[in-house]
C-alpha cells in the first residue's frame, strides 16, 4: 500500500516535469533559445495558483488557466530585452529573472508569506477520499493535461509553424531572409513556454499542497535541461523518457540513503553526478537517447522519390 | 545611517573593487571563448573555501591564504577549460551546450564543497581591526581589497598593452581568425587567460567570504551584480568593467541607501543589479566598452 502511494508520487512528479520539459523542448528544442530560468516560470505558475486558491473562491481549473497567462505574460515581457540580441544574453537574462522572482516571493510576505511558505487548499475535496484515492485523482489530472500538451506540441512542431521554428534554429537570418520575423516567432514561442511552465508549476502548487521558495532554486532549472538533452532535444517523445529516467534517478538518491551508508551523501552525490553526466552526454551524444525525427511532408517525399530514382 | 555619505562612498569603494576582480577574469574569458561560463561563481566558493582551508585549518597566515586561493582556483578554471570546456568545443559543442556544461560543472563544484566543508554557513573567524579615519570606519580587510584592486587594475593594464599575453588575447577577443592567421597560440593564451581569471575569482570569493560568511551559494549569490558587471561594461573589455565595476557598487551602496528610504527590504540590493542589466541591454547592449575605443 505504502509502495504503491510511493509509486504514484513519483509517476506524478514524473508528468509534471515532463510538461515542464516539453516547454524547454518547444523553446531550445525547435527553436534554439537558450532559456536557463525555466524554474522563474514555474514559480509564477505555482504562486498565482496559490494565492488565486487560498484567496479567492475560483474553481482550481481556472486558475491553472490563470497560472498559464500570468507565466506566458512574463515570458513575454522576459523577452522584450533580450530577443534581439545574442543567445547568450536571453540565457543572462533568464537567469537572473528566476533570482528576482525568487527574491521577491521570499521578500514580500504579504505576497505568500515569504519564507513561511503557502499552504494550496486542495482541489480534490470530496468527503471520505483516502490517501490512495487523492494520489490516483492527481495522477489523472496531471497525465490528462500532459496528454493535452503533448498532443498539442506534437501538431504544432509537425505543422508549418514548427517548421519556421526549426528554420529559425538552423539559421535565423536565412529564415529572415525569407520573410520570417525572427523576434516575433521567438517571443511567441517564449510566450508558450512559460505558459507550459507555467502549468507546470499550477500542477506542482496543486499536489504539493504547500509552497516556498527554497523549492523554487535554480536547481529546478538545470533538472529540466538534463530531462531535455538526455531524451533528446526536438523530440517531444524524448521528454517523456528522460523525465522518467531523470526522476527514477533522483529518487534511487533518496532511496539509496535509506539502506546504504556512504562517505559521501547520496543527495550531494547525485548533483554531482548530474553535473558530470551532463557534461559527458554533451561530449559523446548530444542529440540525446531519441533523435530528432525529419519531417515528412509532401515536399520532402517528392525529393526522396526523386533521390531514389537518380541513384537506381 | 543618517546621511554619513562620506562613509556610503566607501563602502561603494569595497563593493566595486570585489565587482572589479571578480569581473577581470569572467569577461576576458567570456570574449575570448563567446560563451559566459556559470561555473564561475563557484571558482569564487572554492577560492573561499581554501582561504579558509589555509587560514584556519592549516593555520598559516591570511597572506597565503590570498596566494592558495588565487592557485587553487587558477588551477581549477585552467583544468576545467582544458577538460570540460575545449574538449567539448572541439567535439562541436554549440554555445548553448557550453552554458549548459557550465551549469553541470558548477552544481558539481558546489556539491562537492558542499560534502566536503558542510551546508550551513559560517565566519571566517577572524576579526579585523577596525579604525576610524575621519567620519569613514574601515576596517583593513577593507583596505586589503581596495589595494588589491588597484594593483591588479593596474597589473592588468601593463599585461594588456606591453605583453604579448596581453596584446594575445585583445587580438583574440576583437578577431579570432586575424589572430590566429597572425600566428598567436590561441589554445595557450586561452588557458593562460581561464587560469589566472579564475585565480582572481578566487581571490575575489576569498575577500567576500572573509567580510560576509562561507557558503556554498557563496559565488551564486555574487554571480549576478558580476553578471551585471560584464554585460555594462561590454563583454571581453577590461577598460569597460573598470567603468562598470564603479557604477555597479555606487548603484548598490546608494540604492541600498534609497531602498530604506523608501521602506523596501534591504534584501532587493540584488535587485539593482538586476535593474542595471536590463537597462543595459534596452539601451547600450554594446556595453561602455566603445566609450574607451580600445578593447
Amino acid at each position: 500500500m505504502g509502495l504503491l502511494i510511493n509509486f504514484l508520487d513519483i509517476i506524478v512528479f514524473i508528468g509534471i516535469f515532463a510538461i515542464v520539459a516539453l516547454s524547454l523542448n518547444l523553446e531550445y528544442g525547435f527553436t534554439g533559445l537558450g532559456n536557463f530560468g525555466k524554474v522563474a516560470f514555474f514559480l509564477v505558475g505555482a504562486y498565482t495558483y496559490a494565492v488565486l486558491m487560498e484567496r479567492t473562491e475560483i474553481p482550481f481549473y481556472v486558475a491553472l488557466v490563470m497560472a498559464m497567462l500570468t507565466s506566458a505574460g512574463i515570458g513575454l515581457l522576459v523577452s522584450l530585452p533580450a530577443l534581439r540580441l545574442r543567445e547568450d544574453y536571453l540565457a543572462i537574462v533568464t537567469l537572473a529573472i528566476g533570482e528576482i522572482l525568487r527574491l521577491i516571493v521570499k521578500t514580500e510576505d504579504w505576497l505568500a508569506h515569504g519564507v513561511w511558505g503557502i499552504t494550496v487548499p486542495s482541489a480534490i475535496h470530496w468527503s471520505g477520499i483516502s490517501v490512495l484515492e487523492t494520489r490516483l485523482v492527481n495522477v489523472g489530472l496531471v497525465y490528462f493535461c500532459l496528454i493535452v500538451c503533448f498532443t498539442f506540441m506534437e501538431l504544432l512542431t509537425k505543422s508549418p509553424y514548427g517548421r519556421i521554428l526549426r528554420a529559425i534554429r538552423e539559421d535565423e537570418v536565412a529564415a529572415e531572409a525569407l520573410g520570417k520575423d525572427r523576434v516575433k516567432y521567438k517571443a511567441q514561442v517564449l510566450m508558450l513556454g512559460s505558459a507550459l511552465a507555467g502549468l507546470g508549476g499550477g500542477l506542482y502548487a496543486q499536489y504539493m499542497r504547500f509552497i516556498e521558495p527554497y523549492m523554487f532554486m535554480p536547481m529546478v532549472t538545470f533538472t529540466v535541461w538534463i530531462i531535455v538533452i538526455v531524451g533528446g532535444s526536438a523530440n517531444n517523445w524524448g521528454m517523456l523518457l528522460g523525465a522518467t529516467l531523470v526522476k527514477l534517478f533522483e529518487r534511487g538518491a533518496l532511496v539509496i540513503k535509506d539502506y546504504f551508508h556512504l562517505p559521501i551523501d547520496p543527495i550531494n552525490l547525485q548533483y554531482i553526478l548530474f553535473g558530470v553526466f551532463v557534461i559527458f552526454l554533451l561530449a559523446y551524444r548530444p542529440q540525446g537517447l531519441l533523435k530528432e525525427r525529419q519531417i515528412k511532408t509532401k515536399a520532402v517525399e517528392v525529393v526522396q522519390r526523386w533521390r531514389n530514382r537518380c541513384s537506381e | 545611517m543618517e546621511g554619513n555619505w562620506a562613509q556610503v562612498l566607501f563602502n561603494s569603494a569595497v563593493t566595486s573593487s570585489l565587482y572589479l576582480i571578480a569581473a577581470i577574469g569572467l569577461t576576458l574569458t567570456y570574449g575570448l571563448s563567446g560563451f559566459p561560463n556559470f561555473a564561475y561563481a563557484e571558482f569564487m566558493t572554492f577560492g573561499a573555501y581554501i582561504g579558509y582551508f589555509v587560514s584556519r585549518q592549516l593555520g598559516l597566515d591570511i597572506i597565503f591564504a590570498f596566494i592558495g586561493a588565487f592557485l587553487a582556483s587558477g588551477a581549477l578554471g585552467a583544468l576545467t577549460y582544458q577538460g570540460v570546456f575545449r574538449f567539448l568545443a572541439n567535439r562541436g559543442a554549440t554555445k548553448i551546450h557550453l552554458m549548459v556544461a557550465s551549469i553541470g560543472l558548477g552544481f558539481a563544484i558546489r556539491h562537492i564543497i558542499g560534502d566536503r566543508w558542510g551546508w550551513p554557513p559560517f565566519t571566517f573567524g577572524i576579526s579585523w581591526s577596525a579604525f576610524d579615519i575621519g567620519a569613514i570606519r574601515v576596517t583593513d580587510l577593507w583596505l586589503g581589497l581596495i589595494f588589491t584592486a588597484l594593483a591588479t587594475a593596474a597589473i592588468m593594464h601593463l599585461v594588456l598593452t606591453r605583453t604579448k599575453t596581453g596584446k594575445a588575447i585583445r587580438g583574440i577577443s576583437t578577431n579570432p581568425e586575424l589572430a590566429l592567421a597572425s600566428g598567436i597560440n590561441i589554445e595557450r593564451v586561452n588557458l593562460v587567460t581561464w587560469g589566472f581569471g579564475a585565480g582572481l575569482a578566487g581571490i575575489a570569493g576569498l575577500f567576500w567570504g572573509a567580510m560576509a560568511a562561507l557558503s556554498p551559494l557563496l559565488g551564486w549569490t555574487t554571480i549576478l551584480p558580476v553578471f551585471a558587471v560584464t554585460i555594462l561594461g561590454g563583454i571581453g573589455s577590461f577598460y569597460g568593467i573598470l567603468a562598470a565595476a564603479f557604477i555597479l557598487g555606487l548603484a548598490e551602496n546608494l540604492g541600498t541607501v534609497a531602498l530604506t528610504q523608501f521602506g523596501f527590504s534591504t534584501e532587493y540590493r540584488m535587485a539593482i543589479a538586476f535593474i542595471i542589466l536590463i537597462a543595459t541591454l534596452v539601451a547600450r547592449p554594446q556595453g561602455l566598452a566603445r566609450a574607451f575605443r580600445r578593447l
